[in-house]
């Protein structure tokens, strides 16, 4: 098996777009090979194209084959679509790497995009009354996910006595992290008084506590080795492991009630540091999936970076802060730079990308080890990836 | 839209397909017409699903399925309050509660016509089924060529 490193990464500006679809493609691939002008479309031997609302908002199947005439790449081996919902450019990214460290192909671009805003605004909730179970979930009103969020964290809060000001501590944190980020929706920092006093949208989650719903795109560039060492003069940035793990789609069939506990992660991120050979405490720098403030806090402790039902404190004593244990969500994460669907995995794994370079816009001194996580559907997948300096 | 004008589009359609033309689940929506809560439990394994499958057991593969009821009466585990951003056709506040069937099944519900704080983790819910969008489709001559379709949700006991 060969070696896997990521070459080349850029996003569009995301938020509320004036620009369709197809123009966030040539956006967001146009940032991507202008991050690295070694590497050119000509170069490009597979594609994926990942993005969930194609059909629905933008009219389009058969998307990879326009994305890639749009970007001028004309791959020999795959060109396809990939859509897990929230996490389908890191899903993206798992299929690329296992693409090239099997030899099928040797240098893949992967673009995620999603275009959700129509001109007017009712029809992005009822567009997402087709991401849980259409038939049974969403009938309910439970396609945006706040409610199933709210329950969690109603749920943490009584088991563990996690406090909705510890929820607003990763509000704060988050917008912080991103206030410099030139690509991000929001660029805004808050006090803990101002998320505190937020607007209620299912309580305990009040406005900030919910990332926005965003048009946007992004674009990465894998290597094989061999090819990364022609195609990059920046130091290589290997993925060390991929995993994914998923346990049900339905509400009525996830983890009988207990929504506080997340095994699927568990699972996940167990198999991720198992093929990456390394361990939580490894981990230098972090992008976990902050849809809500209540998820990163989760997500710390099923990751391992603290016990079960301690997440409420290590958030509160700022060990997923620069400084601390791990640094988490250092480019603001989804609620400072929004949540394009097809896109999220990919700014993770860009920003990851540019920590372990060395160039981030807020820059994690000597990071070695970096992780990506994302949740999907109504947490029922979780994706998790493992990126490093070096192979061992 | 001009050009779909008169038209129904079940592309643009929140509902379910129901009626059994359409779905191999159809009993599910025929016994809720009867007031009845149903799903589909495999003869072989004894693995009850939810929802319904219409054609295989999801834990042993087996065809060997029959229709059981569930109870029409549970429990609030958990009830949150969406204030804003709900789907359009849904009313604020859209409340979604945690709800416990008697030890047979836990679902995660829509409540309906619940004003804010009116309805309490521990209290109990029965099962609603409510008339929603008839679905036309392209029947033979002189067919009854619409399909008439419930719901269900819970609310307040």
């Amino acid at each position: 098996m060969r070696n896997v490193c990521i070459i080349a990464g850029g996003q569009n500006l995301w938020g509320v777009r004036q620009a369709t679809q197809r123009d966030m493609i040539q956006e967001a691939g146009k940032a991507c090979f202008n991050d690295n002008p070694a590497v050119t479309n000509k170069d490009i031997d597979g594609f994926i194209v990942g993005a969930c609302h194609t059909e629905r908002c933008s009219f389009q199947t058969h998307l990879a084959p326009q994305a890639a005439e749009c970007l001028g790449i004309k791959p020999v081996n795959l060109c396809c679509r990939v859509e897990l919902l929230c996490a389908t450019g890191s899903t993206g990214i798992i299929l690329a790497d296992a693409m090239i460290r099997s030899g099928k192909a040797d240098v893949v671009m992967v673009v995620g995009v999603e275009k959700l805003y129509m001109p007017q605004r009712w029809e992005i909730p009822f567009s997402e009354l087709g991401t849980c179970d259409h038939e049974f979930d969403c009938t309910n009103g439970m396609g945006l996910p706040p409610p199933a969020f709210a329950t969690v964290a109603q749920q943490h809060m009584k088991l563990y006595g996690t406090t909705e000001e510890q929820l607003a501590m990763v509000a704060v944190k988050n917008r912080r992290n991103g206030l410099n980020n030139k690509n991000g929706q929001m660029q805004k920092a808050i006090t803990l008084e101002e998320a505190m006093s937020s607007r209620i949208i299912v309580r305990p989650l009040k406005l900030t506590d919910c990332c926005p719903v965003t048009d946007g795109g992004a674009a990465v560039i894998l290597a094989c080795e061999e090819k990364a060492k022609d195609l990059t003069d920046k130091p290589l940035v290997y993925i060390r492991g991929t995993a994914q793990a998923t346990q049900h789609q339905m509400s009525a069939n996830f983890n009988n009630g207990i929504w506080s506990t997340w095994d699927t992660l568990r699972i996940a991120g167990e198999q991720a540091y198992k093929h990456a050979r390394v361990t939580p405490q490894d981990i230098d720098v972090a992008q976990t999936h902050d849809c809500f403030t209540i998820s990163e806090i989760v997500e710390m402790e099923e990751l391992g970076f603290c016990k079960k039902g301690e997440g409420g404190p290590f958030v509160q004593a700022g060990k997923n802060d620069f400084g601390g244990q791990v640094a988490v969500n250092t480019d603001g994460g989804l609620l400072s730079c929004g949540h394009p669907f097809g896109g999220t995995g990919l700014r993770q794994g860009i920003e990851i990308m540019h920590q372990l370079r060395g160039d981030a816009v807020k820059q994690v001194e000597g990071a070695r080890i970096g992780l990506t996580h994302n949740l999907s559907g109504l947490i029922s997948a979780h994706t998790v990836l493992i990126y490093g300096r070096d192979m061992e | 839209m001009s050009i779909t004008e008169g038209k129904y589009a079940a592309s643009m359609d929140m509902w379910p397909l129901q009626g059994k033309k359409f779905t191999r689940i159809y009993p599910f929506f025929d016994n809720l017409k009867e007031g009845r809560l149903t799903t589909t439990k495999c003869k072989d394994c004894g693995t009850l699903s939810f929802p319904p499958r219409g054609v295989i057991c999801p834990e042993c593969l087996s065809e060997n399925l029959e229709w059981v009821d569930l109870p029409t009466k549970g429990t609030a585990l958990s009830v949150t309050y969406e204030e804003v951003g709900v789907p359009i056709g849904f009313e604020t506040p859209l409340v979604h509660a945690m709800v416990d069937l008697g030890g047979v099944l836990t679902l995660f519900s829509r409540i309906k016509d619940c004003p804010m704080g009116a309805l309490k983790v521990g209290d109990e819910v029965k099962l609603v089924v409510f008339p929603v969008d008839p679905q036309p489709f392209d029947g033979k001559k002189g067919e009854d060529n619409v399909i008439q379709r419930v719901f269900f949700c819970f609310e307040k006991a």
